[in-house]
């Protein structure tokens, strides 16, 4: 069971070794410029945030997000490929592993890629942060990347699977993708959402990526609330993403 | 006789189009089968069907006793399958993209590294393994899918039109191979081409929407048609006053014209004395007898060309 999955997930990796460079120095330059922009540009302007410099108020979030949204980019780009345009899906159907095979394979590549640009740009960002974490509380922020890779490489797949014009997925992510992950909180502290509004921000599973990867990494707090919503939107979007593939090939 | 494949009523609709209807069939084993057909006629579906790519609409198929339907799984390990569109991954090389596929049949690396490099030898890649695909003239890539389709001993063999869009030279080679794979499996082929057909296959079913029309061994569809005497005709000028004659004939069965040539079907062979009379002293640049190519069984069975 799964040898197809570990076979598939191995020719990705193969792949992504292949251009490992160029992929970390292109994934790192827009967070990195985030990075500069508001927390050195604007560190004047801004006064500490609850107590934190604002380049480490940012920090977190900016690392999370490199990590989601390079896994929804892979995820979402490589099915379409493999499906629409060379069409190695097709090829990977007549050999005798199943679709779940598949689609799990191509869920973890889509994972793997995502923990490891964001584990990059981590480095990078401490490397620049004149402040040092503590490394239970890395630990503790490393859940918070695991589960939002997790999450979004799912919800890549799904897209990946559905969408069958390129310039639609270009759509998902600027419409859908990016506003949620911005509305999270990178930038601000949720406190600055009117009282009204906030429950519905804090429900978002964007927000307890990047709220609880905050508080893990800069607080050192294991905020189970936000770990078990986590959890459960992995799996619910794990089981959407296998299911919705199933569909699309049983067509 | 031993079946390799057996179709059971295989209807498949898109929507309302009916893209194969109701089709019945029993393959021998170790035998070359030619599905001939021109666009559209339904080929690529039932290939796709036949190698669980995608389901009936009703009706099932049986790949070596193995219900495509319920047991798709045992179905995929038997088969080997040239698509009509390369799929190769073009960031694996050559060599990669066999391993994958190895690995995908649960191949372990000492099984497989040999039989690859037999594989690229055979089919003349043993010194580009190491480069990409995408840089591979449309032979080489065709060559390429082939040895994937072969890499894991398959009992069964479909390929998709397999030489469409090669040169002759590599479309020789391409038959060439097929040919010595004649009796170590079954081989289910889709071509549009009649000489391709004619040439490799035991038994041919010439298909079109969705449909068989015709069924038979290359001999014996020519046999179909030799009764029907085709002439070929070509005139210095005035074609279109022998147009109109040749039309008046009441033995021609059929005409076609292209230009100043024609192509007459006669019914019979007693047709041709008065067929000679009637265009003695016409002004004939020449005229021969036609050996009827699958083409003609094609036009002579459903009245029409086979449309490329
Ligand atoms: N996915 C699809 N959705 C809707 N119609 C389809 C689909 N695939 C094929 N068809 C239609 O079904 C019919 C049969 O197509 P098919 O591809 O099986 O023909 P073919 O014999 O392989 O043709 P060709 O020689 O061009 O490859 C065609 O009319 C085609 O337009
Ligand atoms: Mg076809």
């Amino acid at each position: 069971m799964f040898r197809g999955a570990y076979s598939i997930w191995g020719r990705d990796m193969l792949v992504l070794r292949r251009s490992i460079l160029s992929e970390l120095l292109a994934v790192m330059a827009y967070p990195l410029t985030l990075y500069l922009a508001f927390g050195v540009g604007l560190k004047g302007y801004i006064a500490d945030v609850g107590g934190i410099p604002y380049p480490v108020f940012i920090a977190p979030g900016l690392i999370s997000m490199t990590a989601v949204n390079a896994a929804f980019d892979e995820s979402a780009w490589s099915m379409w490929f493999h499906r629409k345009v060379q069409r190695t899906i097709e090829e990977y159907r007549v050999t005798p592993i199943t679709v779940y095979d598949i689609v799990i394979g191509k869920i973890f590549s889509g994972f793997s890629q995502g923990a490891i640009k964001g584990v990059a740009v981590a480095v990078v960002i401490f490397f620049m942060t004149p402040f040092r974490f503590q490394f239970s509380y890395l630990l503790f922020y490393l859940a918070y990347i695991v589960l939002g890779s997790m999450i979004f490489s799912c919800l890549g797949t799904i897209c990946g699977t559905l969408i069958d014009k390129p310039e639609n997925i270009g759509r998902v992510q600027a419409v859908v993708i990016v506003p949620l992950i911005f509305m999270a909180g990178i930038f601000f502290p949720l406190s600055a959402y009117p009282t009204a509004i906030l429950p519905f921000i804090k429900a978002l599973p964007t927000t307890a990526m990047f709220e609880g990867a905050r508080q893990a990494l800069v607080y050192g707090v294991f905020a189970l609330n936000y770990i078990v919503t986590l959890v459960i939107t992995a799996a619910v979007t794990f089981a959407l993403a296998v299911v919705t593939f199933n569909r699309k090939m049983s067509e | 006789m031993r079946t390799a494949i057996s179709l059971k009523g295989i209807t498949k609709d898109y929507g309302s189009l009916t893209a194969v209807a109701d089709f019945s069939l029993d393959v021998e084993r170790e035998s070359i089968f030619g599905l001939l057909g021109p666009n559209g006629a339904g080929k690529t579906t039932l290939i796709k069907i036949l190698t669980t790519l995608m389901r009936p609409t009703s009706g099932d198929a049986l790949v070596e006793g193995y219900s495509v339907l319920n047991a798709a799984k045992q179905v995929r390990r038997l088969i080997g399958v040239v698509p009509q569109a390369n799929n190769l991954d073009r960031y694996l090389t050559a060599r990669e993209n066999l391993i994958l596929h190895a690995r995908l049949h649960g191949m372990s690396p000492k099984e497989y590294n040999p039989r690859i490099d037999e594989l690229l030898e055979l089919i003349g890649l043993a010194s580009r393994q190491r480069d990409f695909p995408d840089i591979f003239s449309g032979g080489m890539q065709r060559r390429l899918v082939v040895a994937r389709a072969l890499l894991h001993n398959p009992r069964v063999l479909f390929l998709d039109e397999p030489t469409t869009g090669l040169d002759p030279q590599s479309r020789r080679a391409v038959w060439e191979y097929i040919q010595s794979l004649r009796s170590k499996m079954t081989i289910f082929l889709t071509t549009h081409y009649m000489e391709e057909a004619d040439s490799l296959c035991d038994r041919i079913v010439i298909m079109d929407e969705g449909k068989a029309l015709v069924d038979g061994s290359a001999a014996q569809l020519k046999e179909a048609v030799a009764h029907s005497h085709i002439y070929e005709i070509e005139f210095k000028g005035n074609a279109d006053h022998y147009e109109g004659l040749l039309r008046s004939m009441p033995f021609v069965e059929s005409l076609e014209r292209n230009r100043d040539s024609f192509r007459v079907a006669l019914k019979d062979e007693k047709d041709l004395k008065p067929f000679m009379e009637k265009i003695v002293g016409a002004d004939i640049k020449r005229i021969f007898l036609k050996e009827p190519t699958l083409e003609d069984v094609f036009i002579e069975l459903t009245g029409r060309n086979i449309r490329e």
